[in-house]
């Protein structure tokens, strides 16, 4: 029962999303060129005095099963329907991503020559995972459980930690270029750096652990001064740099959202 | 589900209103915007793969259909132009489907608009995975294989900016970022040649294009930072002096 309370509405939403967007992709189609932008940006604007009026609407309690808490107006409920047409649409566009990789990797082994041994690999993995991965779901028995964690598990989360790891080691290389003394900044750089290293690490913080937390230069601590890097200077830059990006993406979104934008896609 | 505040309520129309008001300005008057060494460096990098006859990256990151990556977006369309007219390849990886059919569409009119219709390649505009790291995998693999001369990262970027901006580095690219992502930039400065901060990134397609509505859509932006600074400033001093004044500073805006 529970089951079938989640499952049917996501379908009907599921449904409901590929019919509105065949009707949607269909009206557009038999509309002459000129006008479709203008449709186009109608419905933006639509939706975007929506998510403002949903935003700003005065609000009142609205409990649901899921948050006793919950606050909204009138506009909240309709949220997460639109939420879950979003993901229909998202649905649509996996399949034009595998149709890409399939003509791209196809022409590739038509053509044969270097790169065809990859494109092989490709098509194999994404048979037997495809083909795996449904007989897991259709037939949950042990023997496709086991061949999909062989894949997933052993196969694709192995290399996905793999490259994860990498990161540790380009970091090495990136931070050795950019603490090279080559000007004032670079210098300030390593030895801030140097500071916050030392700081978080017990041999670093016995260097200073000798300074008397009782005398007047306790400050000096290198676990203290550390700590002063980052939650001052270090939060003070980032919160200007996030308070300049909030202000430009408001900037983008309202030039978008009023058919303000120009620019390639956006020209009329 | 995120409701308005008493902060919202105020700082956004206000803030909207000035936007708005400079696009308008704009529109009569020239105005003027400081130059931006990151985005002056973009027809730096496109002469060099012009010289050196290799492809381009154009990654637009791992955003969806959002703001940042609209923004990407358009500096990626104004990159692809400009390598058009020298008859450089651009090659765009993308992370999400959600964007493919935007991102080739955007692409393929970069090169309409530029009269080179034929240069397009539909090959050149990939999807790759929509998992992170093997997108950054088959990103690098790009880079390795073509041996890009000038790599663009501009877009949201997780652990694998480090990852794309090594890769560039090690094959010699001259690499240009910009990221709304404030945790990555400190790894695009240590790894990449130029980099945009922060609301640079939104200030691209004014810079580049130098098109009126954005001008002033930047200008706009500059005045309601300044509304910011000014609030801060205001509020840090009220929050030195309630003390002195034997007052709380959330009491000074309450009636007695």
């Amino acid at each position: 029962m529970p089951v079938k309370a989640v499952v049917g509405p996501n379908i009907g939403m599921i449904l409901l999303g590929l019919v509105l967007s065949l009707v949607a992709l269909g009206i557009l189609m038999l509309v002459p060129q000129r006008f479709r932008r203008g449709i186009v940006r109608a419905a933006t604007l639509i939706g975007g005095l929506y998510a403002a009026l949903e935003f700003f609407l005065p609000t009142q309690p609205m409990p649901t099963p899921d948050d006793p808490k919950a606050i909204g107006n009138f506009l909240s409920p309709s949220v997460v329907p639109f939420g879950n047409y979003v993901n229909a649409v998202f649905g649509w566009t996996v399949g034009l991503g595998v149709i890409n990789l399939c003509q791209v990797h196809g022409k590739r082994l038509m053509k044969g020559g270097a790169g065809s041994f990859n494109s092989v690999v490709f098509f194999l993995s994404m048979i037997m995972m495809t083909v795996i991965g449904i007989l897991q779901k259709a037939h949950p028995n042990p023997l496709n459980k086991n061949l999909y964690d062989v894949l997933f598990v052993g196969g694709l989360v192995s290399l996905d930690a793999t490259m994860f790891s990498i990161v540790a080691f380009y970091i090495v290389s990136a931070a050795y270029r950019a603490f090279r003394i080559r000007s004032v900044e670079a210098t300030l750089l390593l030895a801030t750096a140097i500071i916050v290293m030392l700081g978080q690490i017990a041999i670093g913080q016995l260097l200073t652990r000798w300074i008397p937390m009782t005398s007047a230069f306790h400050s000096l601590h290198i676990e203290l001064i550390r700590s002063w890097i980052l939650t001052i200077p270090n939060s003070a830059v980032t919160r200007a740099i996030a308070f300049g990006l909030g202000i430009g993406g408001l900037a983008v979104a309202l030039r978008i959202w009023l058919g303000l934008e120009r620019g390639s896609y956006f020209d009329a | 589900m995120e409701h308005a505040n008493m902060s919202a309520w105020i700082l956004v129309p206000l803030m909207s209103f000035a936007i708005l008001f400079m696009i308008l300005t704009a529109r009569k008057k020239q105005l003027f915007i400081r130059r931006i060494q990151g985005l002056s460096a973009i027809d730096e990098a496109i002469g060099r793969a012009t010289e050196m006859g290799r492809p381009m990256l154009c990654c637009i990151g791992l955003g969806g259909l959002d703001v940042p990556t609209f923004q990407a977006l358009a500096i990626t369309s104004y990159i692809i132009k400009s390598s058009a007219r020298f008859n450089t390849r651009a090659i765009v990886p993308v992370y999400d489907p959600q964007i493919y059919p935007v991102v080739e569409e955007a692409v393929r009119e970069s090169y309409v608009a530029e009269g080179r219709p034929e240069q397009y390649n539909p090959d050149d505009v990939r999807f790759l995975s929509n998992r992170q790291f093997a997108f950054a995998a088959a990103t690098a693999g790009i880079v390795y294989r073509e041996k890009v001369a000038a790599s663009f990262l501009f877009g949201v970027f997780y652990a694998e900016a480090l990852i794309f901006a090594e890769v560039g580095q090690q094959v010699g690219a001259i690499q240009v970022a910009g990221t709304p992502s404030t945790t990555q930039i400190p790894f695009f400065i240590a790894a990449c040649d130029y980099v945009i901060i922060g609301d640079e990134f939104y200030a691209a397609s004014a810079y580049l294009s130098r098109e009126p509505t954005l001008l002033g859509s930047m200008v706009g932006q500059d005045i309601a930072k300044g509304m910011l600074i000014a609030l801060i400033v205001f509020g840090a001093t009220l929050a030195t002096f309630a003390p002195i004044l034997g007052k709380s500073f959330g009491s000074l805006f309450l009636p007695k």
